[in-house]
């Protein structure tokens, strides 16, 4: 008999359903999964790109020989080139502002988008090219301080240019405005007619470089780099890391997390349905014993069915994954911010490899020892099956289950949190769902007719039922630990980014100004934060020792720079101390507080001492604490916080930040017009597309989500089967007997619905284990106890297997007793 | 020719062993007929399973034509049995979901012979099941179903056939019948047959007979 033959006739018989399904299943979240973080991550990294405007970018604060433009170009790859420099702007002869010019090639953005607007403040637009010579594009706020409109001649050191649009957001603008004047865009061409730059200006060159061949890239780098001179850096991905990325690479966790629950629970439908299978098989094989077919035979034809069954289910699997993805990407793709990438082959050579280790693994073992059943079964029925080695088989899918996670998800605390609330689950399970059982049984004895029978049935297979119980709580705790992450992952994401989320920012208010903004602010009912003090200063030594220069600077981090500092007596919110101790009220002792990474990036830690200088003052501070910042909450952030007493001698200005509406954005002219020196900031879209992103985050989780259920929803119904012959039998004899409909039902209602009871109890308090483990260690997420999901835990769990059990066995009151003991 | 020396047959109980078989001797010729009798439990149906090499005996030997199957393991008495032995159960033991000419074909393909097909699709015209060959057992009657198992346990030519009571789940008329068609294939294959049975009628058609009780040989002919 071939392999084929044998399936097709098992696949009419229904035996295949639950088998066939499970695999498929692992395969398409396997593969879904993969393919979409993969294309998730591709657009990430293009997204990277765009922070850049190319794929590598050389900075420099003097010129860079040209040849290496070229060098570039002779190898194939994209080039450009940025100038940004400080200069006076002038409209007429009475308005004039420092602005922030910045000089691109035609090239320019070799990675994202530029955004024009043709008014001050207008509907942003996305430009095809950059501004033509002779012609600038200006920053909005730049329209009312000029007192201009477009169309209207500016001079730029010599030269003049006619404006031709407002600029609104450029790739590269980074996610640090402060100290910036507003923006003049205008063409490389155009620097040389404004005279501006001399030798010796402040001046900072870049040369963009990109490719679409990696290679070519790396190649191109591996030559560039020995000849970098100090103060030369080249910048990639890791250097424009957008504010998104805590926030999508927690939803990455998830799908791994989710994509690796998915493969456990398909592991356990397969393993439950193999074994199903197998013992349905058994008399096959003795028959065919009999008739002369060795165990070679046997071996061979059950291997065969097997590899035939995972190569159906890998290409089913594969295209549903593929399908998944694909409709993801079909009905949010269009507001990802860039289109994602191809996810190649992959994905589904991770999904093939799944249904072979799931088939190896889970469905050999209890096939493999088919081969082992006694052709005396022709003669005689009721001989005991082939021994079970099930310690063996539970070892084997142990290792497999751990495996195939950490190598899926990559992360072993994540594998660890899991096995642990399984591993919990497991052992409570069997003890307390053996006591439980074997208690039962007493209560029952005095009971009526029908919990007598339900009792004696839990306890008459007290350790298959407890297995089976272990079983049910496993897939309903994989579920509920998929929930309640979702829960707190999405809750985190909506309170990061709650509605009216400042999206404008005013900074330089001088202390005068502060009352007229605030009122200003509060006449137009615009929600906004406090007013933050802000001192611009320069880091200048470390315990003593003179930082060195930006021209001398060997290492990019410790060098001599310009932060902004602010004071406080409290602990900002949005920060978390990691170390030391925030300074008493109204302090006099000369400490200061440092973000972990700036600490980092200085090799500065608690008691070194630092000194600053404002202005030409010097001071000294000693670090006493080390914060933590939530940079994605748009609210003002700062690395160096100092005692109030400290710094009140230095002249201070003031930011906050606001929101407006898109049509309430006109009101930013009245503002500047008012406060003339104060600069403000326009996130929105940035704060638009962050929200933007978030949401089909959201919305793939609760996609991953469904299909995760699915395949929970798969091992209780193989559970259920498992256990459905034996009890047919005992139910039909039961009716031969002449047992009524209420009394048979009646009893396998409350053999199932304790069976859940049991189950979604065990499930909910090792889901709260794994839960706790997860979010504590896994996702940096602050875990709290949800004590909702005890109630759904337990009536899920109850509801489900006392619905699912009665469903499956409802054949033995509708057919006749006869007719269902001679199908078994 | 089949004999078997001194085999016994335990198994191990709670309270201790359970002796089956004590030491049955016996002879069986090629091409003769023979009934083992005996009341349920006797071990009649344990005899017939280790005779055939589905079953290692506890102790003693069988011997099929010069061949030890004692001393074989159990691949090498799977691959004796294809060669050697057909079968014929009182459960018919059919595969429900192969048709009726694909469970003939079996153990013929199991033998690796080509003309699987035509030679079943032959044996079932012999059983007079021609028009049936696509049928799956759950479409036939018991008497069909049998005459199935029986084209079976002729079809590779087998030279000894083991009948484990096989007229125990028909009528009495369907039963003979059956039982005609297993003499007469008997008698033109010129194999052994060795059948369990309590029915006497049966018994009585077989030209030598054994009677078991509690596991010994009373009787013999």
């Amino acid at each position: 008999m071939t392999a084929t033959r044998m399936l097709a006739r098992d696949w009419r018989g229904g035996e295949l359903g639950v088998l066939v399904a499970a695999l498929v299943l692992a395969v398409a979240v396997v593969s879904g999964i993969s393919a979409f973080t993969t294309r998730l991550q591709t657009a990430l990294e293009q997204e990277s790109h765009r922070f850049l405007a190319a794929d590598r970018v050389l900075r420099s604060g003097s010129e860079l020989p040209a040849d290496w433009l070229t060098e570039a170009e002779g190898r194939g790859l994209q080039t450009g080139q940025i100038l940004t420099f400080p200069s006076m702007v002038y409209a007429g002869e009475e308005n004039m502002v420092l602005a922030s010019v910045k000089a691109v090639s035609s090239a320019y953005p070799l990675r994202g988008e530029l955004r024009y607007s043709d008014e001050a403040f207008g509907p942003v637009l996305t430009a095809t090219s950059v501004p033509e010579p002779g012609t600038v594009w200006l920053d909005s706020r730049l329209f009312p301080l000029l007192d201009i409109d477009i169309g209207a001649r500016i001079a730029v050191g010599e030269a003049e240019f006619t404006v031709a649009a407002a600029a609104r957001t450029e790739p590269d603008q980074g996610g640090s405005f402060l100290g910036f004047g507003p923006r003049v865009l205008m063409h490389y061409d155009d620097i040389a007619a404004t005279g501006v730059v001399q030798p010796g200006s402040r001046v900072e060159y870049r040369q963009l470089y990109a490719s679409d061949s990696p290679a070519l890239l790396d190649a191109f780098v591996a030559w560039l780099r020995p000849q970098l001179a100090p103060g030369q850096r080249l910048l990639d991905v890791s250097d424009g890391q957008p504010g998104l990325g805590e926030a999508l690479q927690r939803a990455e966790s998830f799908l791994l997390l989710a994509g690796s629950l998915g493969v456990v629970l398909a592991g356990v439908a397969i393993a439950l349905a193999a074994r199903r299978f197998s013992e349905r098989h058994n008399d096959y094989v003795a028959i065919m014993k009999s008739l002369g077919a060795t165990s070679i035979n046997i071996t061979r034809l059950y291997g065969s069915s097997l590899f035939l069954l995972g190569a159906i289910a890998t290409v089913l699997g594969c295209s549903l994954g593929w399908a998944l993805q694909q409709s993801f990407f079909t009905l949010f793709g269009e507001q990802l911010p860039v289109q994602p990438g191809a996810a190649g082959l992959r994905p589904y050579a991770i999904g093939a490899a799944t249904a072979l280790v799931c088939l190896l693994c889970f469905a050999w073992p209890p096939l493999r020892r088919l081969s082992l059943a006694s052709p005396l079964r022709v003669l005689r029925r009721d001989m005991p099956m082939e021994e079970r080695r099930t310690l063996t088989d539970y070892a084997i899918g142990l290792a497999a289950v751990s495996g195939l996670m950490w190598w899926y998800s990559g992360d072993w605390k994540l594998t660890a949190a899991v096995l642990a609330g399984l591993a919990a689950t497991v052992v409570l399970g069997l003890v307390l769902a053996l006591t439980l059982l074997r208690g039962g049984r007493l209560v029952g004895m005095s009971a009526g007719s029908v919990w007598r029978l339900a009792f004696a049935g839990l306890q008459r297979r007290g350790t298959a039922n407890a297995l089976q119980v272990v079983i049910f709580a496993m897939a309903i705790m994989l579920l509920l630990v998929l929930l309640l992450v979702r829960t707190s992952l999405i809750d985190a994401w909506q309170t990061q980014l709650p509605e009216n989320t400042p999206n404008h920012f005013a900074l330089n208010i001088a202390p005068e100004e502060v009352q007229g903004v605030e009122q200003l602010l509060r006449a137009r009912e615009l929600p906004g934060a406090a007013l933050s003090p802000m001192i611009r200063g320069r880091i200048v030594t470390v315990n003593g020792e003179d930082l060195p220069t930006r021209e001398d600077a060997e290492e990019e981090g410790r060098r001599q720079r310009e932060a902004n500092f602010t004071w406080s007596d409290e602990l900002p919110a949005d920060n978390t101390l990691v170390q030391g101790q925030w300074w008493a009220f109204q302090s006099d002792a000369q400490e200061v507080s440092l973000e972990r990474e700036f600490a980092e990036r200085f090799g500065v830690v608690l008691g070194d001492r630092i000194g600053f200088q404002v202005g030409s003052e010097p001071f000294e501070a000693t670090v006493t604490s080390i914060r933590e910042l939530d940079w994605q909450s748009f609210n003002p952030n700062f690395w160096l916080v100092f005692p109030p007493r400290l710094l009140a001698p230095y002249p201070a200005t003031f930011m906050t930040s606001f929101f407006l509406e898109p049509e309430q954005k006109p009101f930013l002219n009245q503002f500047i017009r008012s406060f003339p020196t104060v600069t403000v900031v326009e996130m929105d879209v940035v704060v638009a597309q962050v929200r933007g992103i978030i949401t089909q985050v959201s919305a793939a989780v609760e996609l991953v989500l469904a299909v995760i259920m699915a395949a929970g929803a798969l091992v209780l119904v193989a559970g259920v089967q498992a256990s459905v012959d034996a009890r047919m039998h005992e139910s039909s004899i039961l009716r031969a007997l002449g047992a009524r409909r209420r009394l048979v039902l009646g009893g396998l209602l409350i053999e199932f619905a304790a069976m859940g009871l049991f189950a979604g109890l065990l499930a909910t308090v090792a889901a709260e284990l794994s839960v706790y483990i997860l979010q504590a260690q896994v996702m940096g997420m602050q875990y709290a106890p949800s004590p909702w999901v005890w109630p759904v835990g337990i009536v899920v769990g109850t509801v489900l297997i006392a619905g699912l059990g009665v469903f499956s066995c409802r054949k033995v009151v509708s057919s006749p007793p006869l007719a269902v003991l001679r199908e078994l | 020719m089949i004999k078997a020396e001194n085999l016994q047959k335990r198994v191990p109980m709670a309270g201790g062993e359970l002796e089956i078989l004590k030491g049955i001797t016996l002879e069986i010729k090629s091409g003769e007929s023979v009934a083992i009798i005996g009341a349920s439990g006797s071990g009649k149906s344990t005899l017939l399973g280790l005779l055939a090499g589905l079953d290692e005996a506890s102790g003693g030997r069988v011997v099929i034509n010069d061949t030890d199957i004692s001393a074989l393991d159990e691949d090498q008495r799977a691959l004796f049995r294809g060669r050697e032995v057909g079968f014929v159960f009182q459960s018919f033991q059919l595969l429900p979901a192969l048709t009726a000419l694909e469970n003939v074909m079996l153990p013929l393909e199991l033998q690796g012979q080509n003309d699987a097909r035509k030679q079943a699709q032959l044996f079932l015209e012999r059983v007079e099941l021609g028009p049936r060959v696509h049928h799956y057992p759950r479409q036939m009657s018991g008497g069909e179903q049998q005459r199935v198992a029986i084209a079976r346990a002729f079809a590779n030519s087998p030279a000894i056939l083991f009948a484990d009571e096989p007229t125990g789940n028909l009528d009495s008329t369907t039963g003979s019948h059956i039982v005609d068609l297993l003499f007469e294939l008997n008698r033109e294959q010129g194999t052994t047959l060795v059948l369990v049975t309590h029915d006497h009628a049966l018994a009585a058609r077989c030209q030598h007979r054994f009677r078991l009780d509690a596991g010994a040989l009373v009787e013999g002919d």
